[in-house]
């Protein structure tokens, strides 16, 4: 009987902790005795096996969080379990949020005055879901047993408990600092969540609180700004109506975790501020102020309207680029050509030519806007990184000028085989002149398409499409209009034999642009890739000859072809093994120095102003702004005068820390001048198209003391 | 010829248009919208037939995600809940479809004479089982737990998709008091009477899809 007994209490008596399928958890309360109208710290800990995890308080598109009941003695209570900064846990499609390896949910428990009973027994029934690539739930009754007394002692502890306690209990998201703003927007596939923090973020991960409101898997793209970010949530597809608040756990870099709960609507400041209103200058005032004279730092939101009028502005100023307007030089020759036709055949060459660079645009956009949510940084400008596609237009070009100059006619193979070749020769031509202007235009960034695109490449994919739909429209509007309107092919000459000469003078612009590309290739990647191309040239040549020697032929022009297709070999594996290693473009000149974010931050902390030009050796404006506004005497004499840090930040070949830089001053292109001011958070952003006058002008509006004592007022310009 | 050459122009460009289109919208599945008509899907069930879901267009339809090996759905099968569902709802006219989407080798994966051998086992009374091993259903559903049930309505709408019912624990005696939604949805659709809840978090074990 006695024994009965016994072996009922043993069975009764619970311990602080319990081994379970795949984890042992453990009632952690480091204090040694509670004391009455006191509260204590606890926590429930879950040591797990390697690979198994359990959950956050919304575990996402699986799984359970732990739930824990208690049964305690009369005057002691104990507050809910709270939960630290989770983990993404991807399986296969879905998202979960959970935690791995160990992790400690900490509680609080409070002590009546009048709690009498001496010792407690702290008695929880908890259970919890384990998961690895199968699901367990589990349970376990844990107890503990404290002496509950009168005077505070709170130097005493229990071990292991303190040490649980001590290093996983302080893993909970903080409350935001007062001076954090956020707020959230509704954008085409979700929600936009701003948070201010007054310094740059550029890294951000959002744990919702609650369920059926985003979309657990999607990414979020983050979008650092000069206070803080934006971040791009996913929506779940069956939400109806939107949360008046966006609540969860918003981590940022360095371990720091907020909880978060952001209202409808922008934050009350602005998250990339203008220049000349920080915390620092300003005293009583709001933090908004007035706007800075600079007019090139982006306003936070300009209108669509604006932008796609800008972007369509933009366009029409590419084809003044020399870039650009070879290829348009070559249509309108065709154009002439065929001045006598029927006005209908003119409407529809314009049109395919249109159809051309709005689908060229088309496709490259979609593909931007994958690899965006991919999560790569790209811009505009991208394509001549690759050292494979500057051969490969390198050689397109010097096969097209060879063509002009009269080496050998383009398509007399084709027409040969029938009249209705030719038709088909003249649509397609159209269309892929248009595609051709497109691809050459991309490493001019014209001034007003810096912003269009900037600001287009952080909308949503409809923005996005209708910003650059109009940017190709600008390009494609010279040329269409001369086709649409048949009165004014009447202003173009009359066909005759200067048609020929033309001919031949525009080959001249073409192998102009060659020698850049050439010249590009060799900067970037050395002497040898450039003989390699050299040699493609070569063959391109004798392909040409075949083409213009045996015209019409079907063998030769499979001759030329074959050697097209080992100039294409030749390009594609010449840059991989000949490249030399990039001479970083600073050590033409030794006033400038290369560019890291240390960098800028040092010479910030000396109280000296910093320039810093954003340049790449394939940006043609960047190369012309150098030459004529930042390397001669008068300006050079400006910037040591107002003893500025001159930094060239080098983006040739592509760069993480340049391209995430460059988005986070709203831009994602080059060239892009950014001037930082002692006092000023923000650079202050020059224009695209620089003189020696626009850069003392702004040398001039430094303050003062932020140069050296001497400020020498320029008389320049 | 010309028209021809037009022709191909457009399509051409009209089928680049649609990859930039697709391409725009995003990496990842689409999600089902309640509301927007279920998608169609070929499978074939653990008695070698095949069936589709245009097949039962003017039928309600029920589909089951499962997994015999998760907790959650035994709660539902040890109880009897999911047999007494199937059967009082199969004999008012409504199709249900079990769905197994488990790749082979993980939990739930079955061959059509273990599946047959369990429904016998257990009484189940499903229209059919699809054995959706390469996962092209679930996928297509964005179908992520077990327990999930989705509802279809004779237009072929999606009327209900989340969980089964309001207690998202491993424990049979939570389903005395629990709330079925897929019982509310039928019981509500069938009377013309709108749905109260058409969309909850699923709750059960992720749907351990092929890679």
């Amino acid at each position: 009987m006695v024994f009965l007994l016994l072996a009922g209490k043993l069975a009764l008596a619970a311990t602080s902790s319990a081994d379970a399928a795949h984890l042992h958890v453990q009632l952690v309360v480091p204090a040694s005795a509670l004391t009455s109208g006191g509260s204590a710290d606890a926590g429930l800990y879950f040591k797990l096996e390697p690979g198994w995890h359990v959950y956050w308080k919304n575990a996402g598109d699986s799984g359970e969080p732990p739930r824990m009941k208690w049964t305690l003695p009369d005057g002691i209570s104990a507050g809910p379990l709270q939960f630290p900064v989770p983990k993404r846990l991807p399986l296969g499609p879905l998202m979960d949020f959970g935690y791995e390896d160990e992790v400690l949910f900490p509680f609080q428990l409070k002590v009546a005055p009048s709690a009498k009973s001496s010792p407690a027994v702290l008695h929880a029934k908890v259970d919890w879901l384990v998961c690895r690539e199968v699901c367990i739930p589990g349970k376990a009754e844990l107890e503990a047993t404290r002496p509950v007394t009168n005077q505070a002692s709170k130097a005493a502890t229990v071990e292991p408990d303190a040490t649980l306690y001590a290093r996983l209990g302080n893993r909970l998201p903080q409350s935001p600092p007062s001076a954090f703003k956020a707020g959230f927007e509704p954008t085409a596939t979700g929600f936009r969540l701003t948070l201010i923090t007054s310094q740059k973020e550029t890294q951000a991960s959002f744990f919702p609180a609650d369920q059926n409101v985003l979309d657990n898997p999607a990414p979020q793209k983050l979008t650092p700004k000069a206070k803080g970010l934006t971040l791009d949530l996913k929506k779940d597809a069956n939400l109806t109506t939107n949360p008046g608040q966006l609540r969860g756990v918003l981590e940022l870099s360095n371990g720091r975790a907020y909880e978060i709960a952001a209202p409808a609507g922008a934050p009350a400041a602005a998250v990339d501020t203008e220049p000349g209103e920080t915390a620092a200058t300003n005293t009583a005032g709001p933090a908004n102020s007035a706007p800075s004279p600079s007019t090139n730092r982006q306003a936070s939101t300009p209108g669509l309207v604006r932008i796609v009028g800008l972007a369509f502005l933009g366009g029409l100023i590419l084809n003044l680029m020399p870039c650009v307007f070879p290829v348009l030089f070559l249509k309108g020759l065709a154009l002439m050509q065929s001045g006598a036709e029927e006005r209908h055949r003119l409407r529809t060459h314009g049109l395919v030519y249109t159809a051309g660079i709005l689908v060229s645009f088309w496709v490259l956009v979609a593909v931007l806007l994958g690899l965006r949510s991919a999560g790569g940084r790209l811009g505009w400008g991208f394509q001549f990184q690759s050292p494979v596609f500057l051969s490969l237009m390198a050689g397109l070009l010097f096969f097209l000028a060879l063509s002009l100059a009269g080496q050998f006619e383009i398509g007399l193979s084709l027409t040969s085989a029938g009249g209705s070749l030719a038709a088909k020769q003249g649509y397609t031509g159209s269309f892929f002149t248009g595609v051709l202007a497109v691809i050459v235009a991309t490493p001019c960034t014209a001034p007003f398409m810096g912003v269009a695109i900037g600001y287009a490449l952080a909308q949503p994919g409809a923005v996005t499409f209708a910003v650059f739909t109009a940017l190709a429209l600008g390009l494609a509007a010279p040329y269409a209009a001369l086709t649409l309107q048949p009165a004014w092919t009447r202003i173009l000459p009359k066909p005759g034999a200067w048609m020929e000469l033309l001919r031949q003078v525009i080959s001249v612009p073409i192998f102009a642009t060659v020698i850049w590309l050439a010249w590009v290739l060799a900067n970037a990647y050395g002497a040898a890739v450039l003989a390699a191309l050299l040699v493609g040239f070569l063959l391109i040549a004798i392909a040409g000859w075949f083409l213009g020697r045996w015209p019409a032929q079907r063998w030769s022009t499979i001759i030329a072809a074959l050697i097209l297709v080992g100039f294409i070999g030749l390009s594609t594996w010449a840059p991989k093994n000949l490249a030399a290693a990039a001479p970083s473009s600073s050590a033409r000149s030794g006033e400038w120095e290369p560019w890291s974010a240390e960098t800028v931050s040092r010479y910030q902390s000396q109280g000296r102003p910093v320039f810093v030009d954003f340049t790449a050796s394939w940006c043609l404006s960047c190369q012309v702004n150098e030459r004529v506004a930042l390397t001669t005497p008068e300006v050079r004499k400006a910037f040591a005068d107002a003893n500025v840090a001159l930094l060239r930040a080098d983006w040739t070949q592509h760069d993480e820390a340049i391209a995430q830089t460059l988005a986070s001053l709203g831009r994602n292109g080059v060239p892009v001048y950014a001037l930082y001011v002692p006092g000023e958070a923000s650079p202050r952003l020059l224009p695209e198209v620089l003189t020696p006058g626009i850069v003392t002008d702004a040398l001039n509006k430094l303050p003062r003391g932020a140069t050296q004592p001497t400020v020498a007022s320029s008389n320049l310009q | 010829m010309a028209a021809r050459s037009r022709l191909a122009s457009s399509s051409f460009f009209a089928v680049t248009l649609l990859i930039a289109a697709s391409l725009s919208v995003g990496t990842q599945a689409q999600s089902i919208r309640v509301g927007s008509p279920a998608p169609d899907f070929t499978a074939t069930d653990s008695q070698g037939r095949t069936q589709s879901l245009n097949q039962y267009r003017a039928k309600y339809v029920v589909l089951e995600w499962h997994n015999q090996g998760c907790p959650y759905t035994r709660k539902h099968y040890v109880s009897g809940n999911m047999q007494n569902l199937q059967k009082e709802w199969t004999a008012k006219g409504v199709v249900w479809f079990t769905v197994i989407s488990s790749a082979p080798g993980a939990q739930g994966y079955v061959t059509p004479p273990q599946e047959n051998a369990y429904l016998a086992q257990m009484h189940a009374a499903p229209t059919a089982v699809l054995l959706d091993s390469d996962g092209k259903v679930g996928r297509l559903y964005n179908a992520k737990t077990t327990p999930q049930m989705f509802v279809i309505d004779p237009q072929g709408k999606v009327i209900y998709a989340g969980a089964i019912d309001d207690k998202p624990t491993p424990d049979t005696d939570d389903i005395r008091g629990a709330d079925n939604y897929v019982t509310d949805a039928l019981t509500a659709a069938m009377a013309g009477k709108p749905i109260a809840t058409s969309y909850t978090r699923s709750y059960g074990c992720s749907i351990k899809y092929r890679d």
